[in-house]
C-alpha cells in the first residue's frame, strides 16, 4: 500500500454540463485492492465510475493515472490500463460470448481486429476466471442475468486491465450470483493484482468484501477509508437516512426495527444468543420488547441494539440489572425465558426467571427441553413461588403464536 | 448454429472452423445468384438474347448490331448499376442500423433520401439553375448529394447536442417528413412537365445509366466500401453500445462523424443516379444478419454488397417484366419483396434484431 496510487482524483468536480452533482472527491485506488462506492441512489456515484472511466470530462479538478493526466491519454492507451463493466442490460443479438468476450481484446488487436492464438488464450482464461467456459457458444441476448453479468466481467477481464470498474455488478442478480460475483472480484484482486472499483448497494456485502469503502452522499465524499474504519452504525445510518434500520459494524449486518404496534408488551430474558431470533420475530410482529439482563458483550444484545429494544445491560453477571428487570416485570403482559444455556454466565438469568415466576406473571419457556429444567427448578425453589402458570413452547413460532393469541383475547375482553 | 456446449478449445476451434465454412459458402451461393441475376437482366427484355449470343457480344465487346447495342448501352449499365446500387445502399443502411444501435434505421427512414427529394425537386420544379444555363444531368445528382448531406448535417448538428439516439432516430425522421412536405407545395405549384419529369425521378429508377456514371459509381464506391470494411472492427465495438466502445478505445467523436459521413455518401450517390430506392436500406442488413447468424461487421459489410446487389438486380428485374412494357417504380418492387421476407425471418427466429 506504500507504492503510488494507480488512479487518483484530485479535487475532482463531477456532474453533467452545469450541473455538478459531487464536488472535491480525492480518492485513490491501489493495486489489487477492492474499492466500494456506496451510496443511496442518485448519490452520483454512476456519475463518479463515468468520469474515473473517461467518459465524462471532470467539471472541475483532474484523475490521474499512473501519474498521466486522464484526459491526455489516447483512448486506446486508457483502454489497455482500464476497462469497465456497465448497467447496460441490452446485449447485441446474433452475438456469441466468446465474441463478446473477445471484443474486449479490442485494443490489444489489429485493424482487422483478428485474434492471435494469445488472444483466444486470454479470452478462454477469462471466461474460465468466471466460470462461463461452458457457455462460450451461447448467444448472448439469452443468457439468464447471473450468466450476463459473469460475462460481462469476463469481457472487462479479456481486455487486460490495471483497474477495472464496475457499476452496481450484482444488480438483478440472486444471491448464489452476487455471492459469486463477489467471489470473482476478489480473485480479480488477489491473483490478478487488479484494481477492482465497484459501486454496490449491498452494505452488508461492502463492508466483507472491500478494502475500502467511498461513502457517497449530498455532493461529496463523506468518507473514505476500510470499512472497519469507515463503516460505524452512524455513518450507515447517516448514508441511507436511516430512521426504522441500523447498520452494525459487529454483525455485519442490517436490522430492521418496527414501532410496536399490538399493544403488547413482552419482557425477553436471554443471553449467549438464545433469544436473538425471538427478538427479530417479536419486533417484526409489533410486539413491544424489554430485553434483560444482557450482558455487554452478549450478541444477544448487539442484535437488540440494533433493532431498537430496550435493554437492560450489565458488565458483568454480578450486576445491579436485575433489580432494574423486576421493576419492569410490572408493566410486562409476559415475560419469556428465551431458553439460554444455565452455566455461569446465565446466573442472573436463572435469577431472574425465579423472580418472574415469583411475581406471578406468566412466564413462557422456549426449548424443548427446558420443562424438564423448570421442574427442577420449582422443586429447588418450591416455597418461594406463588400460582404462576408456565407455558412450554418448542421454538419461536409458538411463542408468537400464544402472544397473539393473548392479543385477540385483549380485543374481545375490550368490546 | 450448433447449440452444443464446448468446454474446451479444440471444441471451440472446430465449430469456429464449421462456422467458417458456412459463411464461405453463403458468400459463394450469393456470388452465384448474383451472376446469374445480373445475366438474366441483360438477358431478358422486350428483346430476348440468348445466354451463347450474350457470352459472344460480351467476349467481342461488340456494340455493333442491335443486340450488341441493347447490351452494351442499356442492359449491361442498367444490370450493373441496380447492382452497384443494392450495395451500396444495403452498406449504407448496415451503417446506420450499427449506428443508431436501432432496427428501423435505414437511409430512406432517417431522411436522407427525402433531402435528397427536396433538392431535386427544387431544381426540377422550379428550375433554379443555380447559374447553370441549361438542366443538364448533373444538376440532379449535385442536388440529391446536397440535399441528402443537408439533411445529414441536421441529424448530425442534433448529434452533437443530444447523447440519445432515439432523439437522433426522430429528428432524422421529422425532417423526412418537413422535406416530403416541402416537395408537396412545391409539386403543388410547378407545370406539368416538370411534375411529370421529377415524379419519373422520384419513382427510382436504374434505367438510362451511361457508362462514365457506372465507372464514378463502382470507383467512388468502392473505395468507400474498401473504407467500410476498415472500420468494422469499432462497428463490432459499436454494436456494445457507445459507452463500452468508448471505454475500449474507440475514438467515438471522430467514429460517429466517419460513419454518418459515409453513410450519407453512399445512400446519396445512389439517391442521386437512381432516385429514392426504399427498403433496400433497412431490409437487406437484416437478411444478411439472419443469413450469416452472425452480427460481426467483417462478416456483414461484403455480405451486405451481394445481397444488396442480389434482392435490387432482382427487383429491377421484377420491375421491368411483370407488366412489360409498362415499368414499375423500383421502391414498389422492393417493398413488396423485402418486407415479408423480414417479416418471415424475424418471426421463424424469434430474436430481436438491432
Amino acid at each position: 500500500m506504500k507504492t503510488d496510487p494507480l488512479l487518483q482524483t484530485c479535487t475532482l468536480g463531477v456532474g453533467y454540463g452545469k450541473k455538478q452533482i459531487l464536488s472535491h472527491v480525492d480518492l485513490c485506488f491501489f493495486a489489487g485492492e477492492f474499492v466500494c462506492l456506496l451510496g443511496p441512489n442518485g448519490a452520483g456515484k454512476t456519475t463518479l465510475l463515468r468520469t474515473l472511466s473517461g467518459h465524462l470530462a471532470p467539471l472541475e479538478g483532474k484523475v490521474i493515472l499512473d501519474g498521466r493526466d486522464l484526459s491526455s491519454l489516447k483512448s486506446g492507451q486508457l483502454a489497455r490500463r482500464m476497462s469497465v463493466v456497465l448497467t447496460v442490460k441490452t446485449m447485441p443479438a446474433l452475438f456469441r460470448v466468446y465474441d463478446f468476450v473477445a471484443m474486449g481484446r479490442y485494443p490489444h488487436t489489429a485493424w482487422t481486429g483478428r485474434l492471435a492464438e494469445h488472444d483466444d488464450a486470454v479470452v478462454m482464461e477469462a471466461l474460465a476466471l468466471v466460470g462461463a467456459e461452458d457457455l462460450a457458444f451461447r448467444d448472448i441476448s439469452r443468457l439468464s442475468d447471473g450468466e450476463r453479468q459473469k460475462v460481462l466481467i469476463a469481457r472487462a477481464l479479456a481486455q487486460e486491465p490495471d483497474i477495472m470498474l464496475l457499476d452496481e455488478p450484482t444488480m438483478h442478480l440472486d444471491l448464489r450470483h452476487r455471492m459469486q460475483i463477489m467471489g470473482i472480484l476478489q480473485t480479480l484482486c488477489r491473483e490478478k493484482g487488479i484494481c477492482v472499483a465497484a459501486s454496490l448497494h449491498d452494505v452488508e456485502t461492502a463492508a466483507r468484501v472491500a478494502d475500502r469503502v467511498a461513502l457517497v452522499k449530498d455532493g461529496g465524499i463523506k468518507a473514505f477509508g476500510p470499512p472497519e474504519q469507515v463503516m460505524d452504525k452512524d455513518a450507515v445510518s447517516f448514508l441511507y437516512d436511516f430512521t426504522n434500520a441500523g447498520f452494525d459494524p459487529v454483525l455485519g449486518s442490517i436490522e430492521i426495527s418496527m414501532p410496536p404496534c399490538t399493544g403488547i408488551k413482552v419482557f425477553v430474558i436471554g443471553g449467549m444468543g438464545s433469544a436473538s431470533v425471538l427478538f427479530r420475530l417479536l419486533v417484526r410482529k409489533g410486539f413491544e420488547v424489554v430485553a434483560g439482563v444482557l450482558l455487554k458483550n452478549d450478541i444477544d444484545c448487539f442484535v437488540a441494539r440494533s433493532l431498537g429494544i430496550n435493554c437492560i445491560v450489565q458488565d458483568t453477571v454480578l450486576g445491579d440489572g436485575i433489580e432494574q428487570a423486576c421493576e419492569m416485570f410490572d408493566s410486562c403482559d409476559f415475560v419469556i425465558d428465551a431458553g439460554f444455556e444455565f452455566n455461569d454466565l446465565t446466573m442472573h438469568g436463572m435469577d431472574l426467571i425465579c423472580r418472574a415466576l415469583e411475581s406471578g406473571k406468566t412466564l413462557v419457556c422456549l426449548g424443548r427441553d427446558r420443562k424438564r429444567i423448570m421442574e427442577e427448578i420449582m422443586q429447588a425453589g418450591a416455597g418461594k413461588i406463588r400460582g404462576s402458570d408456565i407455558v412450554y413452547c418448542d421454538d419461536e413460532t409458538c411463542v408468537a403464536g400464544i402472544l397473539e393469541e393473548k392479543m385477540r383475547e385483549n380485543k374481545t375482553g375490550t368490546v | 448454429m450448433t447449440t452444443a456446449v464446448f468446454t474446451c478449445k479444440d471444441n471451440a476451434g472446430a465449430a469456429y472452423r464449421r462456422m467458417g465454412q458456412r459463411r464461405a459458402v453463403t458468400y459463394t451461393v450469393f456470388c452465384v445468384i448474383l451472376t446469374c441475376i445480373i445475366a438474366l437482366n441483360i438477358m431478358k427484355g422486350s428483346v430476348s438474347i440468348s445466354f451463347g449470343e450474350l457470352v459472344s457480344i460480351l467476349a467481342h465487346h461488340d456494340t455493333s448490331g442491335i443486340n450488341g447495342f441493347i447490351v452494351w448501352k442499356i442492359r449491361l449499365p442498367r444490370a450493373l448499376a441496380s447492382a452497384l446500387g443494392g450495395g451500396y445502399l444495403a452498406v449504407a443502411g448496415l451503417l446506420l442500423q450499427v449506428f443508431f444501435n436501432n432496427p428501423i434505421a435505414g437511409p430512406f427512414i432517417l431522411g436522407i433520401s427525402s433531402g435528397a427529394t427536396l433538392m431535386v425537386s427544387l431544381v426540377m420544379l422550379t428550375g433554379i439553375t443555380l447559374g447553370f444555363t441549361a438542366l443538364n444531368p448533373f444538376m440532379s445528382t449535385l442536388a440529391a448529394f446536397m440535399g441528402a448531406y443537408g439533411v445529414m448535417m441536421i441529424v448530425m448538428a442534433v448529434a452533437a447536442r443530444v447523447k440519445n439516439t432515439i432523439t437522433l432516430l426522430i429528428v432524422g425522421l421529422m425532417t423526412g417528413y418537413l422535406c416530403h412536405g416541402v416537395t408537396s407545395v412545391l409539386m403543388a405549384f410547378a407545370e406539368k412537365e416538370q411534375i411529370k419529369g421529377f415524379v419519373l425521378w422520384q419513382l427510382g429508377s436504374f434505367s438510362g445509366f451511361r457508362w462514365s456514371e457506372i465507372q464514378i459509381m463502382l470507383i467512388a464506391g468502392g473505395l468507400i466500401c474498401l473504407f467500410v470494411y476498415g472500420l468494422a472492427k469499432p462497428l463490432n465495438a459499436f454494436l456494445l453500445g457507445e459507452e463500452y466502445a468508448a471505454s475500449m478505445g474507440v475514438n467515438i467523436r471522430v467514429f460517429k462523424i466517419l460513419i454518418l459521413m459515409v453513410s450519407c455518401a453512399l445512400a446519396g450517390m445512389v439517391t442521386s443516379v437512381a432516385g429514392p430506392v426504399a427498403f433496400v436500406g433497412l431490409a437487406v442488413p437484416h437478411m444478411v444478419r439472419l443469413s450469416f447468424a452472425t452480427a460481426d461487421n467483417r462478416v456483414l459489410v461484403p455480405g451486405c454488397i451481394l445481397a444488396g446487389a442480389v434482392i435490387t438486380g432482382l427487383c429491377d428485374f421484377v420491375a421491368r417484366m411483370v407488366f412489360s412494357p409498362v415499368e414499375l417504380s423500383i421502391s414498389a418492387i422492393t417493398a413488396f419483396f423485402g418486407a415479408p421476407v423480414v417479416i418471415t425471418l424475424v418471426l421463424k427466429r424469434r430474436m430481436t434484431l438491432s
